[in-house]
């Protein structure tokens, strides 16, 4: 096991933080109930459910040390967590600030403790977290070994990362990013060389996502759509070239020549990595021909650090949904729409909209704001042969409206919104929720409040939520054949 | 390579094989994750002429978020009084089975909201007949 993170909600972390250091210098205690995900970058624990230790009830004297969780108290949440296949860390704080470690009396009741801990648990993993004000440290235990946390990320308008001691100076970023670090700080320029950033859809919006994020400095891009580019496209996919998609032969006459065009046609992905690599030629780019709605490619996502959805399918709103609340990853969903009267052809409204969704309660959850169609999902499921005998779906061959300066309005703010939180930028910590829509005919934005369900299967608290609950639940998607 | 259903699915399908014991429920996976199934031997009531059908309906790979819809019956089913079945039934429809189409009336109610909890297939489906036996 290697990059342990431990990943936490903002609103979570805030309720743990207030119980453990309420200003009597005193030692408290706790426990999380945590999913986890194994990837290729590392292991991330997290947070599900938090367990307040009552004092004097759950969090007692101990004949071993000073304080500890009562036997009682250590039994039901670990009867929780074996029951949810969740993994359990306990929790306790320490004074100073910057730095902490556990004590030699820690350890020895780790010792003592999680070996039997990881039989009850089922394999766990099981662990211990220690707090100091602005430091945490972190121990692992499983079958195979014993393992060190490096890190917490707490996932919220900004993100803040907590670790054992102060990391050291960020060295100073690259000259062609001097003007951007002035306002994101070496630290925060260093934040985004280590971040990694999927796209799901790589059309009008998503194109423009993805120059911009390489060209910003983000270190690792993992882009997703399975289109070729069409003549149509060019206007909007920034870096498309006309021999991208060759209109003579794909509007040919002749079946075999535009068969040939579809064929020589490039892929968005590629463009989409052909640009970002202009743009930045270090950035590791990973374009991905596929659907979202594939397992395969889903997982490819689960490690991230955010993700755009810029694709317009139900379908992808459900994965994207599942992704940020089950792997505790943020992300934001962009688009903009056209509406035109069909009888008349004249326009009826324009907007462009950016709703940023958080893994937590009130967060922006696709689901509970009634975003997802559980009918379009069906109909999206079934073969278009059955569409249109079902006359579900508008005539295919009618495109709607779209031009790159409204798609570039969503994806502005989105990406803004990333940058932001990656570094620390947001100033009003208290207004989480929120989506943000533009309305270019009437000049003007707003803000649109967001709904928040305790039953929903993604945010919800309920035991069937997936919610942070990462490899130990499945995606929605299609399943590997 | 065939796609094996998916776990939600299968247990919907479970339900579905519970709450109509004696009756023969066919299964056919639609290749996705999710399944094609067909009750038989349903009683719409005296409304209807024949009185008895098949049900058919896919269960989708996203299931239960995804709604279960739209419903199929037999392609020659009528009403007792003569009266003609007006949207949402749907005549000179198939039942789009992976094994071959089959003709069918499309009883096409959706939910605008479903709760993926309690809103199960087999709910949708007590209600679907319910609907049409209400008609």
């Amino acid at each position: 096991m290697r990059n342990v993170e431990f990943r936490i909600p903002q609103i979570m972390f805030d309720e743990l933080f207030a119980h453990l250091f309420p200003g009597d210098h005193d030692e408290h205690g706790a426990v999380i109930a945590a999913g986890i995900c194994e990837s290729a970058r590392g292991t991330r624990f997290l947070a599900r459910k938090l367990f307040i230790a009552r004092e004097g009830i759950d969090y007692v004297a101990s004949k071993y040390g000073y304080r500890a969780l009562s036997a009682d108290f250590v039994a039901r949440v670990s009867n929780f967590c074996a029951q949810n296949r969740l993994c359990y860390f306990a929790i306790h704080c320490h004074g100073g600030s910057d730095s902490v470690s556990f004590s030699g009396v820690d350890t020895d009741s780790h010792k003592r403790s999680y070996p039997a801990l990881l039989d009850i648990t089922e394999g766990g993993p099981v662990g211990a977290l220690v707090f100091a004000q602005n430091a945490i440290a972190g121990e692992v235990w499983t079958r195979n070994g014993v393992h060190t946390l490096d890190s917490m990320t707490v996932v919220g308008l900004n993100h803040r990362r907590l670790y054992p001691a102060p990391k050291k100076s960020a060295t100073i970023a690259d000259n062609i990013y001097h003007r951007q670090s002035l306002l994101f700080g070496a630290r925060g320029q260093e934040h985004l060389k280590g971040a990694k950033i999927a796209i799901i859809g790589m059309g009008g919006v998503g194109s423009l996502v993805s120059e911009w994020a390489a060209r910003v400095g983000v270190g690792e891009i993992v882009a997703i759509d399975y289109d070729k580019l069409e003549p149509s496209n060019n206007s909007r996919v920034v870096g498309a070239m006309r021999w991208d998609a060759i209109e003579a032969l794909l509007n040919s006459r002749f079946a075999a020549l535009r068969a040939l065009g579809k064929r020589l046609s490039t892929f968005k992905v590629h463009v989409g990595r052909r640009v970002a690599r202009a743009a930045n030629p270090k950035v590791k780019y990973d374009a991905v021909v596929g659907n979202i709605v594939d397992e395969k490619f889903a997982l490819k996502l689960k490690d991230a650090d955010y993700i755009f959805l810029c694709a317009d399918s139900m379908q992808s709103r459900l994965v994207f949904n599942a992704l940020v609340h089950q792997y505790l990853i943020p992300g934001v969903q962009i688009g903009s729409k056209v509406s035109v009267d069909r009888a008349t052809g004249d326009i009826l409204d324009i907007f462009c909209v950016s709703r940023p969704v958080l893994p937590q309660p009130n967060g922006g959850c696709l689901w509970c704001n009634q975003l997802i169609s559980p009918a379009k999902l069906q109909e999206e499921a079934i073969s278009e042969e059955q569409r249109k005998r079902q006359a579900y779906v508008d005539d295919p061959t009618i495109h709607a409206p779209s031009v790159i300066t409204l798609n570039a309005l969503g994806a502005a703010q989105a990406v803004n919104e990333f940058l932001f939180s990656l570094v620390g930028l947001h100033d009003d910590e208290g207004q989480v929720a929120g989506y943000r829509m533009a309305s270019p005919r009437a000049r003007r934005w707003s803000k649109v409040g967001c709904a928040s369900e305790t039953s929903c299967p993604h945010c919800g608290d309920m035991k069937t939520s997936v919610f942070a609950k990462g490899d130990r639940a499945s995606l929605p998607c299609r399943a590997a054949s | 390579m065939s796609v094996a259903i998916k776990l939600e699915v299968t247990e919907a399908i479970n339900e579905v094989g519970a709450s109509f014991p004696g009756h023969q429920v066919d299964i056919e996976p639609d290749d996705q994750g999710g399944a094609f199934i067909r009750v038989h031997e349903i009683d719409l009531g005296s409304a209807y002429k024949p009185s008895a059908t098949w049900v058919g309906f896919q269960i989708t790979f996203q299931y239960p978020f995804a709604d279960v819809y739209p419903h199929y019956i037999r392609h020659d089913i009528a009403r007792a009084d003569g009266k003609v079945l007006v949207t949402p039934f749907n005549h000179n429809q198939t039942f789009a089975l992976p094994s071959g189409g089959v003709s069918a009336v499309m009883v096409s109610r959706s939910s605008k909201r479903r709760d993926p909890v309690t809103d199960t297939a087999v709910v949708k489906l007590a209600k679907v007949l319910d609907w049409i036996r209400s008609q």
